[in-house]
């Protein structure tokens, strides 16, 4: 097992590699907006914009910047600073974790409370009135798009717009720390609407899985041994159909975690993804960087973690 | 200062029919002050109704400054905090396009021979904290020097201020010192220019001139980019919340998302003719959704737009209630938006070409695509309206429109005769198929659809590549050798209200530079560059204003360039404030004059 988990995270370190130089290429292979003349201005001499793109190291060769960055990287753990306001990448990074880390955690739980239960009880009681209505209402909540739920949302039950106002609206996002009840009540929209479209897809997938697994041999005996239907089923039968489930939850815990874009950014909630839209909209390479290497991170991290995960879930794992 | 009421627009469309009609006075005193609003606007500063003190005024933004340093900001919402914490030498009141003395003691002298502009700056203007000092007349020299480092790199200082004596030709490893600056004394400046400039006056306008303590300042300066931004210090009414060190990272300024401006403890009010109603203005960022936006406003949890306008949906339900109405201030720009045809290449080398597309276009249906009447009036030229004897009057006002067409819907008889006449029998194009580079998203998009079927019309078939609107300027539009057949949503906005602040950079041929280009069209004729830099040189107002005006005619009867809409901007203010509009800043709200009800 430890030797597993060091080739891993060697691996991971590679592909981290691979994550940053491909940004760059894309960033420099694609038609971008000009960092040095967004910053110059528009009245700004070309001389001037010269300067600014020397001060900025954009005239050294793409290879020559990526060294920097990685030497940067490995040895000051250094994502620059921003082309647009000069703050530095990683402090704002970590500025705005708690914010999407508390979308992220919260959605999780909201999604797995509801979309486990429901593919249990679809499963268990397949194509009754149950099974289809809840597969319908995931099918639509697998179709909506975030960005469209959550403006309903905020039009029906923000406290500011809403039309039964209960819930914080948009830029209602208060840090843990600074007011408890005030985030709890701002992130109920955004758990929720975030939390819809994978509740949905989790509740379809334990459906399928569940179903699948209540079929094997191994049911059937531990039926004929005359143990407990909720017994057989949770224990016997869900076990093994969360192996799966697990290893998706862990890859979009992951994605999330390096920013859920379009639900921070309908929200007005200042985490990592509304930095990586904005640093796009700016062509702000160094925060580009940095986000699209933090969202990398997590996902790694989180494959790393689901592996391991498996070894415990199924017994036939072995590394 | 005007407001809009009712009598007031009875005012202002005497006066446009007055400009329709070439009646201009030319005096140069009475530039228009066109603010529009269901109600009022600005009655705090009008001061017919007392205003409240105290208070938080809350300002709702998509996107963040451009940059937080005074002598980099260079976009109206920027400046919605500039001129809220700093205090340049000259600065302007809500509804008017005039400036005033602000951190100067009364308008500048200037000498007869346009050469030597004097100022005096006020006495007990103190900088916030940490550096609590009164300010000098060296604290402006230093503000504008920094200006031309490549550390701080004002987009503007080479533009203004490059006539100074002294002035550096190109931007400096350290902050220069310029001889044509002079502090002979602590509450005096003297500019010593190696020409006259008409529009010095302006340029003193810009936040470049608020002062900046060096001996606080340098330190950050002299990084490879300057993080004085981060550290300033204000001479306004209200400073951005910093720590006792002078930092505002992370504090009253958190980059996305925040910027809170407190009261500035120095300031006194008696030197200032801000009122400086609300104890503390937070400019909240990221609200991405215009729609969600205004529902915010209207809802009184937040007072007013900064730099996102409503959508045009929600301004016609705004509009049909009589309550909400009253909210709702639409300002001109001052700028006007227009399709750039590259004179460089063929076909639109051709004048009869050019003035073909000119006709062609149907700049209502193009209009329609931002939202129709409602977001501004059609152009015909470059001068906007609310330039009133400033330059619009001379130049024709309302009734110049050198290609005119039914409802401004498009004249395609008369295009195809053009083309005729420019050597195509059929009245239709038949060369290679041309390019647009355009927006990628609406409402941008949607104009460029609108122009490429237009152009359809005459035969002149385009392919549209489409990117992001910053990418379609810095790598595009604005880059000669990259530059497409066609650009179709350029727009300008003048840094003040002188003709020549919209018509220098963008159409003298002495301006096209190898990047960051804003002559879109490539328009280099002679006789009118040489135009330009005569009244460029031109100090008595009603000559420059004249000579400008006739500039725009000329300009536009190139058809380098086509004018198709000279754009209001709506701001829309909750219930609970005293609205105050920026006539010279575009409609953008002043914070300084807004007050809690």
């Amino acid at each position: 097992m430890t030797l597993y988990i060091i080739r891993r995270l060697l691996w991971a370190i590679a592909m981290l590699v691979i994550v940053s130089a491909l940004t760059f290429l894309i960033f420099y292979a694609f038609p971008s907006a000009d960092p040095a003349a967004l910053r110059a201005g528009r009245q700004a001499t070309p001389e001037l914009i010269a300067q600014i793109r020397h001060a900025l190291g954009l005239d050294r060769p793409v290879y020559d910047q990526f060294g920097i960055y990685i030497k940067n990287l490995v040895l000051h753990f250094d994502l620059g600073y921003s082309y647009q306001n000069n703050v530095s990448v990683r402090s704002e990074i970590f500025s705005r974790l708690p914010a999407t880390l508390s979308l992220t955690v919260g959605a999780v739980v909201v999604w797995l409370l509801i979309g486990i239960p429901i593919g249990v009880l679809s499963a268990v009681r397949p194509r009754s009135l149950l099974d289809r209505f809840a597969m319908g209402a995931a099918l639509v909540g697998i179709s909506a798009p975030v960005y469209w739920l959550g403006l309903v949302a905020l039009f029906l039950f923000a406290d500011d717009i809403g039309r039964i106002p209960l819930f914080g609206g948009a830029g209602s996002y208060v840090p843990l720390t600074q007011d408890p009840a005030g985030w709890f009540k701002s992130l109920i929209l955004p758990w929720f609407v975030l939390a819809a479209a994978f509740a949905a897809f989790y509740a379809r997938m334990v459906r399928g899985n569940l179903l699948d697994v209540l079929g094997e041999d191994y049911i059937r005996t531990a039926r004929a041994k005359g143990l407990a239907e909720r017994r057989v089923v949770l224990k016997h039968g869900l076990r093994a159909a969360l192996t799966p489930v697990v290893t998706i939850a862990g890859l979009d815990i992951g994605i999330l975690l390096g920013g859920a874009v379009l639900t921070e950014t309908v929200f007005n909630i200042p985490g990592v993804g509304r930095f990586a839209y904005d640093s796009i909209v700016n062509s702000d390479l160094p925060a580009i960087q940095g986000t699209v290497l933090f969202g990398a991170i997590f996902i790694i991290v989180a494959n790393l973690i689901v592996d391991i995960a498996y070894a415990f879930l199924d017994p036939r794992v072995r590394y | 200062m005007k407001t809009m009421s009712a009598a007031a627009a009875a005012v202002l469309v005497t006066f446009l029919g007055l400009a329709a009609a070439g009646c201009g006075s030319g005096s140069d005193s009475s530039a228009s002050a066109s603010t529009t609003s269901g109600s009022s606007a600005s009655t705090a500063a009008k001061g017919s109704d007392p205003a409240q003190k105290g208070g938080t005024i809350t300002v709702l933004s998509a996107g963040d400054v451009d940059h937080i340093d005074p002598g980099q900001a260079y976009y109206s919402f920027s400046y919605e905090i500039t001129y809220a914490t700093q205090r340049p030498l000259l600065a302007y009141k809500p509804n008017s396009v005039n400036a005033s003395p602000d951190l100067a003691s009364a308008m500048p002298k200037v000498s007869k021979d346009g050469k030597t502009v004097t100022v005096h700056i006020r006495k007990g203007v103190r900088f916030s904290p940490p550096v609590n000092r009164a300010v000098t007349s060296s604290d402006v020299k230093y503000a504008i020097e920094r200006g031309f480092a490549t550390s701080v790199a004002s987009g503007y200082a080479q533009a203004y201020f490059g006539d100074l004596v002294g002035a550096p030709a190109k931007a400096t490893a350290k902050v220069p010192s310029i001889s044509g600056i002079e502090t002979p004394n602590p509450t005096t400046i003297v500019f010593k220019l190696k020409q006259p400039v008409g529009v010095f006056d302006g340029a003193l306008g810009m936040p470049l001139t608020a002062p900046v303590p060096a001996e606080y300042a340098r330190k950050y300066d002299n990084q490879t980019l300057s993080s004085y931004g981060l550290h300033q210090v204000a001479t306004g009414p209200y400073m951005i919340k910093n720590n006792a060190s002078g930092n505002i990272n992370g504090i009253g300024y958190q980059p996305g998302k925040l910027i809170e401006l407190v009261r500035n403890p120095n300031w006194n009010a008696s030197t200032s003719w801000r009122p400086a109603n609300a104890d503390k203005i937070l400019f909240k960022e990221g609200f991405q959704d215009p729609t969600v936006m205004t529902r915010q406003i209207l809802s009184g949890s937040a007072d007013v737009n900064g730099d996102t306008p409503p959508t045009p949906a929600e301004l016609r339900s705004i509009q049909s209630n009589k309550a909400q109405r009253a909210q709702l201030v639409f300002t001109p720009t001052g700028g006007s938006r227009y399709i750039a045809l590259n004179t460089r290449k063929a076909p639109f080398n051709k004048l009869d070409v050019r003035e073909a597309v000119a006709y062609v276009l149907d700049r209502n249906a193009m209009r329609l695509t931002r939202g129709g009447p409602i977001d501004g009036r059609i152009a015909t030229h470059f001068i906007d309206p609310s330039f009133g004897s400033k330059g619009f009057v001379q130049s024709g006002g309302l009734g110049f429109d050198p290609f005119p067409s039914p409802d401004f819907s498009g004249n395609v008889a008369k295009a195809k005769s053009l083309m005729r006449a420019a050597g195509y029998p059929s009245g239709k194009y038949t060369g290679k198929q041309l390019t647009m580079v355009a927006d990628n998203t609406p409402p941008g998009s949607n104009t460029a659809q609108v122009v490429a079927a237009d152009l359809a019309k005459i035969g002149l078939r385009v392919k549209t590549i489409s990117v992001t609107h910053s990418t379609m300027y810095t790598r595009f539009c604005n880059v000669p050798k990259n530059e497409p057949n066609v650009c179709p949503n350029v727009w300008w906005l003048p840094d003040f209200h002188e003709p020549q602040a919209i018509l220098n950079v963008t159409f003298n041929g002495q301006n096209i530079t190898s990047v960051n280009n804003s002559n879109w069209p490539l328009l280099d004729i002679p006789s009118l560059n040489k135009q330009m830099a005569q009244a460029k040189r031109v100090i008595n107002p009603s000559q420059r204003y004249a000579d400008w005006g006739r500039i725009d005619k000329e300009v536009t009867k190139t058809a380098g360039a086509i004018p198709w809409l000279w754009e209001d901007f709506p701001t829309l203010f909750s219930s609970h404030v005293t609205p105050a509009a920026e006539l010279w800043n575009g409609g953008a709200p002043d914070v300084t004059f807004m007050s809690v009800k």
